[in-house]
């Protein structure tokens, strides 16, 4: 099935197409905005949450700062105090109880000594004032329980001279929580040397930077964490990950970016980058770390970037529906507008359609607008116009030249009517004559008549020019002819009062070449005149053909002064005379050559058996043949006569012969030989008596064949009659099943090949070719074939 | 009616004598349907004696073009007396046959 705009788009293809390009285009162009757009977008929204997330980081240092601020300066300060003389250990203790009590973050506080230097017979000494949720306590850290030389928070600052932040640790038999620990190394001046006596150091909890920490919210998921100069995780929203190494977590499936920001971070510096997450999933995420200087922990906060741009993409989505209504609204309003455009030029189309059709009465919509569609159909309207008008003049002439051409005819057949065509049929001469015209009318004649029973007149002639004109003074010249002759007046003087009379109203200047001549039958003298035609030829008995030499007069209708002269020649029985015009000789071919003289006596010499009709017959033959196709240029007229000798009385002509014949195949004989009689008595034709034995015989055997089917012998009658001299009637009756030959349909055989032509079905088509009239009567219960031909 | 049957180093030439018509074409048939059984495919009438030839007669002649043809062999006519000529031409059988003027052209094209 071949596809269908739906029923609201079907109004144009144009309309549609357009509308289409136009919607695809601006589709087009919208994606490009918006993929630029998105990405843009992108940049800013990556580039503001950089700058957040460092001023984020930062705030959070500065708030991890304000805490570990005073726990570095308050033991700073008690161990500078403590170098003075006026200073001693317990006053030291006793601030650092209060500070203990008063700070939020510091939980402990502890003066650690070395082997035997705050009292010469103790080994450790390490008093440790602690809060807990029901007050202060206070413990001295000693023994092999808790051998405090051999922690970090001890070693260190002993070891490198400078306060210590130790790294994260739970302190077992200590604190008993998880803490960092200030460590300050205590000097005192002995024998001018400044010796390493012990510590002092205040524990933090690490909880309260937990409080911070999980305070802090980055979009949906992220979150901050802070971990210590090793990488161990100080504090982080997930559960379960302190003390955890966060090199460890790095390297654990996570990427390259993710390994090189993490050991960034370790490093101490600070930045803003794109990494992947350190969650299971990996998500694309931002990472925004710096260091916190005092301890040399570093503090960093992860956000997946999806959720940066989870927003931008909300509103993407939305913008994108807003486009799609959009675009669904702008198809609507183009199709409307290019629905308006077009539905005049489908009017247009409708009109012209119809008037395509033949329909001149299609009514083009004028417009009043002057828009270039308004133009085009108001044109097409006046083209219309001019095309009915133009219409109409040709239906007029053609109509007119029709009714000339009908006249012509008509004045044709009338000028044919004129023209004898009874030819004589006596056995002392044979006569024929035709006239083969070149156009619808022309201008040759002939004529004969009898005087009385043994004075014949022949005439012929061709008048100057053609069409009407010519056969209009061709009209006048034969009631001339007809009305003037006479045989009380030599021939020449009838040819002069002819001539006369046609000078005297000749006002076109018609002439008329003209050739009569009286032949008395009895002798074969022939008095003739001729006027301006060719000179006739005889054919002698012995077939030779001569030229009649005579004095040639001027046509008629020129000269009224013109005096003609009557000329003699006699026809010896035997022999025939030829009289034509000039279209025989001047017949062309294709290339231009004329029949000519010589070859017209070539074809007409050595007649033979042949009468005047097959002279007649073989010449125009020749001549056509000659022609080749070539279109007739003039008209062709013939005459021949014939004179023969009168052999005693004629036998008495049966008229009419019958034979009665069984339906038996053997009787076919006695067909043909009742046809050979009958032919031989008859006289006629060879070929003639030929066809007649086979369509006899076709007939014969169909009805033998296919008329009975019981078996029994029926009687089949054969009926020759002569209607006419020259007409054979043949009848056969037959008493079988009522049978019509005609109503067999005969195909076109010429043309048929080998392949189609069938065994069978010749005989009809025989007895159809071959008689002039085949009819058919079923009277009285038989089949009765009525066949007549001429010959 | 009369055949005359001449084996010449080409072909098969059968000279039709008399008239061929209704009572005996099928002397020709019986003729013409052995030499085809016996492959003789390559078959010259001579008409140049046959007075007369009835539609029954053509049927015949058409029938033994038909099965020659079919076998792929050569069939052909020749010396046909103007009146026979004439009824070739009213059955159109002058554009089927292969019909030549004598036995000596005829014989080319065997």
């Amino acid at each position: 099935m071949k596809f269908r705009f739906p029923k609201f788009l079907r109004f144009s293809v144009l309309a549609f197409r357009y509308s289409l390009f136009f919607l695809v285009s601006i589709i087009f162009i919208f994606f490009i905005a918006f993929v630029y757009s998105y990405g843009y977008s992108i940049k800013l929204l990556v580039e503001s949450a950089q700058k957040d997330a460092t001023i984020l980081t930062r705030q959070t240092i500065v708030q991890f700062e304000n805490v570990l601020q005073p726990v570095e300066i308050v033991p700073q300060t008690l161990v500078n105090a403590l170098e003075s003389p006026h200073v001693g250990y317990e006053d030291v203790q006793r601030i650092a109880r209060d500070f203990v009590i008063r700070d939020l973050v510091v939980f402990g506080s502890c003066l650690a000594f070395e082997p035997y230097s705050y009292d010469k017979d103790q080994y450790w000494y390490a008093p440790y004032l602690f809060e807990k949720p029901d007050g202060i306590h206070f413990k001295f850290l000693s023994g092999p329980s808790y051998d405090y030389f051999k922690k970090d928070w001890y070693r260190l600052p002993k070891l490198l001279g400078r306060p210590v932040w130790t790294e994260p640790y739970y302190d077992k038999g200590g604190g008993d929580t998880l803490m960092c620990t200030y460590s300050v190394p205590i000097y005192k001046q002995l024998k001018g040397k400044r010796v390493f006596t012990g510590v002092l150091t205040m524990d933090i909890s690490l909880a309260s930077f937990d409080k911070i920490v999980k305070n802090i919210k980055v979009y949906k998921t992220g979150y901050g964490f802070l971990v210590s100069r090793t990488g161990k995780i100080i504090t982080s929203p997930f559960p379960g990950y302190e003390n955890k190494n966060i090199m460890e977590i790095a390297h654990t499936g996570k990427g390259k970016r993710t390994i090189a920001a993490i050991r960034d971070m370790m490093k101490g510096n600070s930045d803003f980058t794109s990494m992947d997450g350190l969650s299971a999933k990996r998500h694309q995420s931002y990472l925004s770390y710096a260091p916190v200087s005092s301890t040399g922990w570093s503090f960093g906060i992860i956000f997946p970037a999806a959720e940066l741009t989870d927003n931008l993409l909300k509103f993407l989505k939305q913008m994108l529906n807003i486009f799609g209504w959009s675009i669904l609204a702008l198809l609507i309003v183009t199709i409307l507008i290019t629905r308006k455009l077009t539905r005049p030029i489908i009017r247009l189309l409708d009109a012209t359609r119809k008037i395509g059709q033949g329909n001149f009465n299609a009514k083009i919509p004028i417009r009043k607008s002057k828009n270039e569609i308004a133009q085009l159909s108001n044109a097409f309207s006046v083209m219309q116009d001019d095309l009915s008008n133009y219409i109409t003049d040709l239906q007029e002439t053609t109509t007119a030249k029709e009714k000339i051409e009908s006249e012509l005819n008509i004045a044709h057949s009338i000028q044919m009517g004129m023209l004898p065509v009874a030819f004589p049929d006596r056995p002392d001469m044979d006569l024929y004559a035709m006239l083969e015209s070149a156009k619808a009318v022309g201008g040759d004649l002939y004529d004969f008549f009898f005087l009385d029973p043994d004075h014949l007149v022949i005439a012929i002639g061709d008048v100057s020019g053609k069409g009407v004109p010519a056969a209009l003074f061709m009209t006048i010249m034969r009631t001339l002819f007809r009305s003037n002759i006479t045989l009380d007046l030599p021939i020449h003087e009838v040819v002069q009062q002819i001539n006369k009379e046609l000078c005297r109203e000749n006002t076109n200047q018609m002439f008329v070449t003209f050739w009569t001549g009286i032949l008395d039958l009895r002798t074969g003298g022939f008095d003739f005149c001729n006027a301006g035609h060719n000179n006739p030829f005889i054919i002698r008995k012995n077939g030779e053909v001569e030229e009649v030499n005579q004095v040639n007069g001027i046509p008629v209708g020129i000269d009224e002064s013109v005096r003609f002269t009557t000329q003699h020649l006699k026809l010896l029985t035997g022999e025939t005379l030829l009289l034509y015009t000039d279209g025989v000789t001047e017949a062309m071919n294709p290339a231009q050559a004329f029949f000519g003289e010589n070859k017209l006596i070539q074809t007409i010499a050595h007649p033979g058996r042949l009468d005047a009709h097959g002279i007649c017959d073989h010449l125009l033959q020749k001549i056509k043949y000659f022609a080749a196709g070539a279109e007739q240029a003039d008209d062709i007229t013939l005459l021949v006569i014939k004179y023969k000798e009168v052999q005693g009385e004629k036998p008495a002509l049966m008229k009419e012969k019958s034979l009665s014949i069984q339906n038996q195949l053997g009787e076919l004989e006695k067909i043909v030989g009742f046809l050979d009689k009958v032919s031989e008595n008859w006289k006629l034709p060879l070929r003639m008596s030929m066809e007649l034995n086979l369509v006899l015989e076709e007939l014969f055997t169909n009805i033998i064949f296919y008329a009975f089917d019981d078996g029994k012998e029926h009687s089949i009658g054969l009926e020759m009659e002569l209607l006419d001299e020259h007409t054979l009637q043949v009848r056969l009756k037959d008493d079988g099943k009522p049978f019509n030959l005609l109503e067999k349909t005969v195909d076109d055989l010429s043309n048929q090949s080998l392949e189609e032509r069938k065994i069978g079905g010749l005989g009809i088509h025989f007895v159809k070719e071959m008689m002039d009239q085949v009819d058919y009567q079923r009277t009285e219960d038989k089949n009765i074939v009525i066949l007549t031909k001429k010959f | 009616m009369e055949l005359k049957e001449q084996k010449t180093e080409n072909c098969m030439i059968i000279s039709i004598h008399g008239r061929l018509d209704t009572t005996n074409y099928s002397i020709l048939e019986k003729k013409l349907m052995e030499l085809i059984e016996q492959h003789e495919d390559k078959i010259l009438i001579d008409c140049a004696d046959m007075d007369y030839v009835s539609s029954s007669g053509l049927r015949i002649l058409l029938m033994a073009l038909k099965r020659i043809t079919l076998a792929k062999g050569k069939f052909a006519l020749c010396s046909l007396q103007e009146n026979i000529r004439e009824i070739f031409e009213i059955s159109g059988f002058t554009n089927i046959f292969d019909i030549h003027l004598n036995r000596e052209d005829a014989l080319k094209v065997f």
